[in-house]
């Protein structure tokens, strides 16, 4: 072709388009300098030589539907120009921006998808804009966020001045302890009946106690109940995260570990309440446990995730679950240090009480037993620990026989 | 997923975007989110970007409760954090030195710390514990009232690029050694030291500010220097002690720029490196610079205007000249070395890239209209030259305009504003 005729074709025929394919399957061209203009598409076209015809449309991700793929190129469109001032880039993208909320996610998304980083910043500044100095309810009726949290776990964690952490969890911890007392009572009246007898052996206990996921023990007796407490208590094992036990009684134990000087807790939690609960997520905690040396294993409850220093907090609510905080810090050890003072009145000496001593004797065995396999060094240990038991630092829960917790100084209790 | 109108629209957004979002909020909506559903509970905690500022603060007048209710929120904030911590800023005028401080640093000096402002009130002054010194990552440090006192074995931080040390409490010699301790670093501003005699060795260094009583500053090895601005102040001893001294400033500071593309000069600047004798041609050329600003140009000093002129006609690309004058009008009514001008002035210097002067404070002394008249006559390329006036010459402004509208203009399109106030 001549000059003469290349300058009578028109300049449009010229241009080079780029074909682009929607996950919904439909597929429309593009100018090309617009759509390169997204890192994606021009990835695709260079690396993968896509987009030439409509046979090789570049299939754009599936958050990319046309709605947005317009919107997109129209911010393309505009930014791609090269000799547009700041100021008009920027009153065009405050123009751009007004759309509503879930459009705005949208595009978020979308422009995620093509790595379209400026487009990304531009929304992310304006649903930064919506969020701030909203209310939660407010923040949850824009984006249509489901109201999840109970009522403990929404406990601001950043409520400043005024509440103090200590009175918090005496609060909250004489609250769940009248709950408990009710509940108590009428429970005393069908656990007479429903004494079941539970003849898994020590080896079930241990692989339960030992696997990686926590898993649903039902119908224990008190009889395992003890059994597990005073083998926890009087061994150096560490157990798994996460055990939890149906019983038809709200325990509530936590055990000293002696060799890390931390508190384990188990969670019972009443078999009335979570029958159906879902299944236990893993405890977010555990990916701390590998930055902090210091063990933070607490046992998560069924539908709650533990949260920090919270965990001194929260306590026990709807349905008897329990949990309380555990917490390796300094912190959170002086706060129980000074409520729980009085620990050394409690001590295992009321257990026995009231136990039939042949189920005693029965017990001892099995516990001797049971830890032995689990910690070799058992009648070291033991020794170790009777003699130092009381000064231990943490806290310290001792069950009765019939049940009824007994904690720090409450005096309610006896 | 039942109902369109009531699904999430937020939640499912990938966590770098979220990530991005939360940082654009204040530190208090963003932990805040953690109530607003399960998901959202954790959303914040791996945000590697806190920054502490007087929104985090409920006002009150008891001032113990609002130091106590920012400490707490901030404590449990790193306490509730999950991941590294690239960015910590905190800057406020209700913390002064507080033993908190020290345990959030040395929480976060286990954590990656990357970037780290801290500007605290006016009080005591904050001594900076030694745990920050382990922190070897760090690539910003922003310094503001505190005291730095590294220990002896500290070498440098191996990544740090900016430095901002502000009112800092540090001798001379550990300034300069961290100086020379940091071969990244790109960006370094000092200010307010006093009488520090500072030599600065830093490969890399593009970016400087100082701002200061400074006995004395050599730039001996910053072969990339970008942009700086300076601000000497100048007390009588320091002057005296510049009296004294024999070695020509002009090259010890300006002498290895050569990719100066910005200079500022505050105040004594141009005293300073009007100071020593002079050593003649200058061996290098300014051949990015575009932009020189001058504040404070004593016009009666003729050492200062042969500063000013030795810059200028080495910067064969400068685009824009700010001078501000500062002379003493009564003084120099009998001016000495008028002369200079048509004898010894260059006469064959061009400024073709020049386009905007502006020329503030002038007091119409007579070396001042011969520098404007010198630059006309020989900017070809102007396009504006503003002329303001010293508010305290009331008398004098229509024989500058006089004088003005006789000069010589080598651009034909050069306009000329005089800028009453």
């Amino acid at each position: 072709m001549s000059k003469v005729d290349m300058a009578v074709i028109k300049p449009e025929m010229m241009k080079s388009y780029i074909w682009l394919q929607t996950a919904d399957g439909s597929i429309q061209q593009v100018e090309q300098e617009v759509a390169m203009f997204c890192p994606m598409i021009c990835h695709e076209v260079i690396q993968k030589g896509m987009g030439s015809s409509k046979n090789y449309a570049i299939s754009l991700p599936q958050r990319v539907n046309p709605a947005m793929l317009s919107l997109i190129l129209d911010y393309c469109r505009f930014h791609q120009v090269p000799g547009r001032s700041n100021k008009e880039r920027k009153s065009f993208d405050e123009k751009f921006i007004r759309m509503d909320t879930k459009r705005l996610c949208e595009l978020t998304s979308a422009a995620d998808s093509l790595q379209l980083k400026p487009l990304v910043d531009l929304t992310s500044r304006a649903l930064a804009r919506i969020i701030e100095g909203k209310s939660p309810e407010e923040i949850r009726e824009i984006f249509h966020l489901p109201d999840d949290l109970t009522e403990e776990e929404k406990l601001e964690p950043l409520k400043n001045t005024t509440d103090d952490p200590r009175i918090r969890l005496l609060n909250r911890l004489y609250a769940k302890k009248r709950k408990e007392l009710k509940e108590r009572q009428k429970l005393k009246n069908i656990e007479v009946e429903e004494e079941r007898v539970d003849d898994r052996s020590v080896d079930d206990l241990l692989s339960f106690i030992n696997g990686d996921n926590g898993v649903l023990i039902d119908g224990f007796t008190d009889e395992i109940a003890l059994l597990l407490e005073r083998i926890v208590k009087f061994s150096s094992v560490v157990f798994a995260s996460h055990v939890s036990f149906s019983t038809s009684m709200p325990k509530y134990l936590l055990f000293p570990c002696s060799h890390l000087g931390e508190v384990r807790e188990f969670c019972f939690a009443d078999s009335k309440g979570i029958k159906n609960s879902k299944s236990k997520k893993k405890n977010r905690r555990r990916k701390d446990q590998q930055k902090n040396t210091s063990a933070n294993e607490a046992i998560k409850n069924h539908n709650k995730e533990p949260n920090g220093l919270n965990q001194v907090c929260h306590s026990a609510e709807v349905g008897q679950k329990v949990r309380a905080g555990v917490g390796a810090t300094s912190n959170l050890h002086d706060v129980k240090d000074d409520i729980f003072d009085n620990k050394n009145e409690l001590d295992d000496g009321d257990i026995d009480d009231e136990i039939d001593p042949a189920l005693k004797e029965k017990i001892d065995r099995e516990v001797e037993d049971f830890a032995r396999r689990l910690n070799s060094d058992w009648p070291e240990r033991m020794q170790e620990i009777l003699s130092f038991g009381h000064e231990r630092k943490p806290v310290h829960f001792s069950l009765n026989g019939n049940g009824s917790l007994r904690r720090y100084a409450n005096s309610e209790q006896r | 997923m039942d109902d369109v109108m009531s699904r999430d629209l937020i939640s499912d957004l990938p966590q770098s975007i979220i990530e991005s979002i939360l940082t654009r909020l204040p530190i208090r909506d963003a932990v805040r989110t953690s109530i607003l559903s399960s998901k959202w509970r954790y959303k914040w905690a791996t945000l590697t970007q806190l920054v502490f500022d007087e929104k985090c603060v409920i006002l009150s007048n008891d001032r113990c409760k609002v130091e106590d209710g920012l400490v707490n929120f901030i404590t449990r904030t790193l306490f509730l954090h999950q991941g590294p911590i690239h960015k910590f800023q905190l800057t406020t005028t209700h913390l002064q030195c507080c033993p908190d401080i020290d345990q959030w640093l040395l929480f976060l000096s286990r954590n990656d710390i990357k970037e780290l402002v801290l500007e605290l009130g006016e009080g005591e002054w904050f001594r900076v514990p030694s745990c920050l010194f382990n922190c070897k990552k760090l690539t910003r440090l922003d310094l503001f009232r505190c005291e730095f006192d590294p220990p002896p074995t500290f070498k440098g931080f191996l990544c740090l690029k900016s430095l901002n040390l502000h009112q800092v409490l540090v001798s001379p010699e550990a300034i300069e050694s961290l100086i020379s301790g940091c071969p990244l670093l790109e960006s370094l501003a000092l200010s307010y030291f006093d009488s520090l005699a500072l030599t600065i060795r830093a490969p890399n260094l593009k970016f400087l500010c100082l701002e200061g009583e400074f006995k004395d500053i050599c730039l001996e090895n910053t072969p990339l220097l970008v942009a700086m601005s300076v601000a000497m102040y100048m007390t009588d001893d320091i002057a005296e002690h510049f009296e004294q001294s024999s070695t020509c400033n002009f090259n010890r500071f300006l002498g290895g720029v050569p990719r100066l593309e910005r200079l500022i000069g505050h105040i004594y600047f141009t005293k300073f490196l009007s100071i020593g004798d002079d050593l003649g041609r200058l061996p290098i050329t300014y051949a990015h610079l575009k932009v020189v600003e001058l504040n404070q140009v004593s016009f009666e000093d003729m050492k200062e205007i042969l500063v000013v002129l030795r810059l200028i006609t080495n910067s064969p690309n400068l685009r824009e000249l700010q001078i501000s004058g500062s002379s003493n009008t009564l003084a120099a009514i009998d001016a000495p070395d008028l002369d200079f001008w048509e004898d010894e002035c260059p006469s064959n210097c061009t400024f073709k890239q020049l386009r905007v002067v502006r020329m503030t404070d002038m007091s119409g002394v007579p070396h001042e209209m011969e520098f404007i008249k010198f630059l006309l006559a020989n900017s070809p390329a102007l396009e504006t030259m503003s002329i303001s006036p010293c508010v305290y010459v009331m008398d004098g402004r229509l024989n500058m305009l006089i004088e003005l509208l006789r000069f010589r203009r080598a651009s034909a399109q050069a306009e000329i504003l005089f800028i009453q106030d």
